[in-house]
């Protein structure tokens, strides 16, 4: 036995010879065994050791055995301990039972069965181990219990850390469990969203049919996929979501992490490598092209004129001159030069706004359009020239053509403040022309949009809508229809027109992107 | 105030436009010496009294604009006119006096070649 297991035993008698037999029978209990010689004696021992079992006389000097024990079991700490009585004279069941209501176990008479006696400590003393054990697996068990709350508290105020959103709900669909991270994500308070329909509330569209998703939380006990939800303020946000049935298949655990931003990041990205192949290709496109048309184009003005020519030879090569002339132009006009600076600089919105209307004052005069110019601010933003002139020209060239039979071209120009925006210049340029009906007004900004067939890239206003959009502004189009006619609209805000200097720092021109498409889309009319 | 013809040296790699653009600026009015290399050119430059010249950007070897800063370095002020197919310009553009799209035609081209020299076609 190890000592740790050993427990003590007290022996309590006037009489040591007494002790010493005990002492004889008990020692192959292999306990630790401990001598009183009297009641005082056996006190001291029981307040500074643990006890199991007291054997103990009954008719002892001064304190009898009687009076001991009920001192023992009057101590908290003792009630338990075990306590053997020895009587040298044989008792009443009257005396048995007065030792038994102060709380003697059991009685040995003498002459005492060392084996009686042996078997009879030994029980106690076991018993007294094995409740030992008992609470010592019991504080144990409380420690590990106690262990195990702070953990899963300390789980629980990382779920409320969490900046997903998580989220339980029953089978029915109630909200049982919202963390602070799924408020901040769709506005609702705990208070507000515990028991209602959290797809209700949340207006969620799923990427699958909900029967679909059911079967597979069912099957695996998983789902996981995009979600568009809505949240308390009215907006739309995407969420990456995983749901969990628990394993009781009474719940369903639901983390949402937004990935909104995420997702717009990707398309802005998406976009500009678009952007960015579009400008490889149309530098390589350029220098094949511009090359052979230059001679093509020589080999004309030289021979429009020869004299060997007769009148029909000379009409053929004005005619062939006229259709290499349109080639140049769209591929001057695609795959045009592009030479910019790399630093923004300030920049004239009238200023560059009359020299698109001088390139386009040929046109004006050809359609009979009235030119009407309104400008209110000189509106100077910090930016790229050619790709506001850029711009412009698409719009303008699109109003142009919007009116193959005359018309107004209204160009106006001031300074906004309007909407809470930050100050900028505004320009307008609206025509009375063909009009754009307004099922196609939402596609305009598309690319390869176009309602001029072949004669359009169908890349002009979206390259314009980029442009603008770099610059943090942004570009409208409204189409109606007036007393007499239809007006067209397209508004470009362009911020920073008050401060030119700031804000636009960071800017850079766009990498290796050419005047793609200046000829755009639109004009319904020339369709 | 030049009072003859003037006299543009024109290069080009490729001898089809090289030729064609040459035959052009004749019935422009000009007197054109042609050279298919930076290299030429510059020979050329050094031998015969020329008034300007009109160089392709890419070619092999040295480049339009790098042939432009050479002639500059010879000549400063020397009027130096690229010509090119590609869209963008050549981050050294700033060594030659003009960078002209092979698309602006003929009668542009002449036009910016003739301002450029400050005179008018008339006064050849």
């Amino acid at each position: 036995m190890r000592n740790a297991d050993k427990v003590n035993i007290l022996m309590v008698d006037d009489q040591p010879s007494k002790l010493l037999s005990y002492e004889v029978i008990l020692r192959e209990l292999g306990e630790n065994l401990i001598q009183a010689t009297s009641g005082k004696e056996a006190l001291e021992h029981l307040l500074r050791q643990e006890i199991a079992v007291v054997l103990m006389d009954v008719s002892m000097p001064d304190i009898d055995g009687f009076e001991l024990a009920e001192m023992i079991r009057q101590h908290p700490r003792f009630q338990k301990t075990a306590i053997i009585f020895i009587s040298g004279v044989h008792l009443s069941d009257v005396d048995r039972i007065k030792g038994y209501q102060r709380g003697a176990v059991d009685y040995i008479s003498v002459p005492v069965v060392p084996e009686l006696l042996r078997a009879k400590v030994s029980v106690f003393a076991e018993l007294h181990r094995k409740t030992r054990q008992l609470e010592r697996l019991n504080q144990e068990l409380e420690f590990r219990v106690a262990e195990r709350s702070e953990e899963l508290r300390e789980r629980a105020e990382l779920l409320e850390l969490a900046s997903e959103a998580i989220v339980v709900r029953d089978l029915e669909g109630a909200v049982k469990f919202w963390n602070s991270g799924a408020e901040a994500l769709y506005g609702w308070s705990r208070e507000e969203i515990l028991g209602r329909k959290l797809h209700d509330v949340l207006k969620t569209r799923f990427p699958a049919p909900f029967l679909e998703i059911q079967a597979a939380l069912a099957t695996t006990g998983t789902w996981s996929g995009n979600l568009v939800q809505t949240t308390r303020w009215g907006g739309e946000i995407v969420v990456a979501c995983r749901k969990s049935m628990s394993p009781q298949r009474q719940a369903v655990l639901e983390i949402n992490r937004d990935i909104t931003a995420q997702l717009r990041a990707e398309e802005a990205l998406r976009r500009s490598e678009k952007l960015a192949a579009m400008g490889r290709v149309a530098g390589i496109v350029a220098h094949e092209i511009n090359n052979p048309l230059e001679a093509i184009t020589n080999t004309f003005y030289l021979l429009r004129d020869h004299p060997s020519l007769n009148d029909e030879a000379r009409t053929l090569a004005r005619m062939g001159e006229q259709e290499l002339a349109r080639v140049c132009h769209i591929t001057r006009q695609t795959l045009s030069f592009y030479r910019e600076s790399q630093h923004p600089m300030p920049v004239s919105i009238t200023d560059l706004l009359d020299d698109v209307l001088d390139l386009q004052s040929r046109s004006l005069e050809l359609n009979a359009i009235q030119l009407e110019k309104h400008y209110r601010s000189d509106a100077k933003v910090e930016g790229f020239p050619v790709e506001l002139k850029q711009v412009f020209l698409n719009l303008i060239a699109n109003a142009v053509q919007a009116m193959p039979t005359g018309g107004r071209l209204r160009v106006k120009v001031c300074a906004s403040r309007a909407n809470g925006r930050p100050p900028g210049a505004l320009v307008s340029i609206t025509d009375n022309g063909v009009g754009i009906p307004p099922h196609l007004v939402k596609h305009l900004f598309e690319p390869f949009f176009t309602t001029k067939s072949t004669k359009g890239t169908g890349l002009g206003l979206w390259i314009s809508k980029g442009i603008i959009q770099k610059y943090e502004g942004s570009l409208r189009c409204r189409s109606v229809a007036v007393s007499g006619g239809k007006a067209t609209c397209f508004s470009v805000f362009i911020p920073g027109a008050a401060e030119p200097t700031s804000a636009r720092r960071k800017m850079t021109p766009l990498p290796e992107v050419p005047e793609l498409a200046t000829v755009a889309r639109r004009s319904v009319g020339s369709a | 105030m030049v009072q003859r013809k003037p006299i543009i040296l024109c290069v080009d790699d490729e001898a089809n436009p090289l030729l064609l653009r040459k035959l052009v600026l004749e019935k422009l009015g000009f007197i054109v010496v042609t050279a298919a290399s930076a290299a030429e050119a510059l020979k050329i430059f050094n031998s015969i009294k020329i008034d300007l010249i009109l160089s392709d950007q890419l070619m092999p070897g040295v480049t339009g604009t790098q042939l432009a800063r050479q002639v500059k370095a010879l000549c400063p002020g020397f009027p130096v006119v690229i010509v090119s197919g590609v869209n963008q310009a050549p981050a050294d553009c700033e060594d030659a006096d003009l960078f002209i799209s092979k698309l602006e035609g003929p009668a542009a081209v002449s036009e910016k070649i003739y301002s450029l020299l400050g005179i008018t076609p008339g006064q050849a």
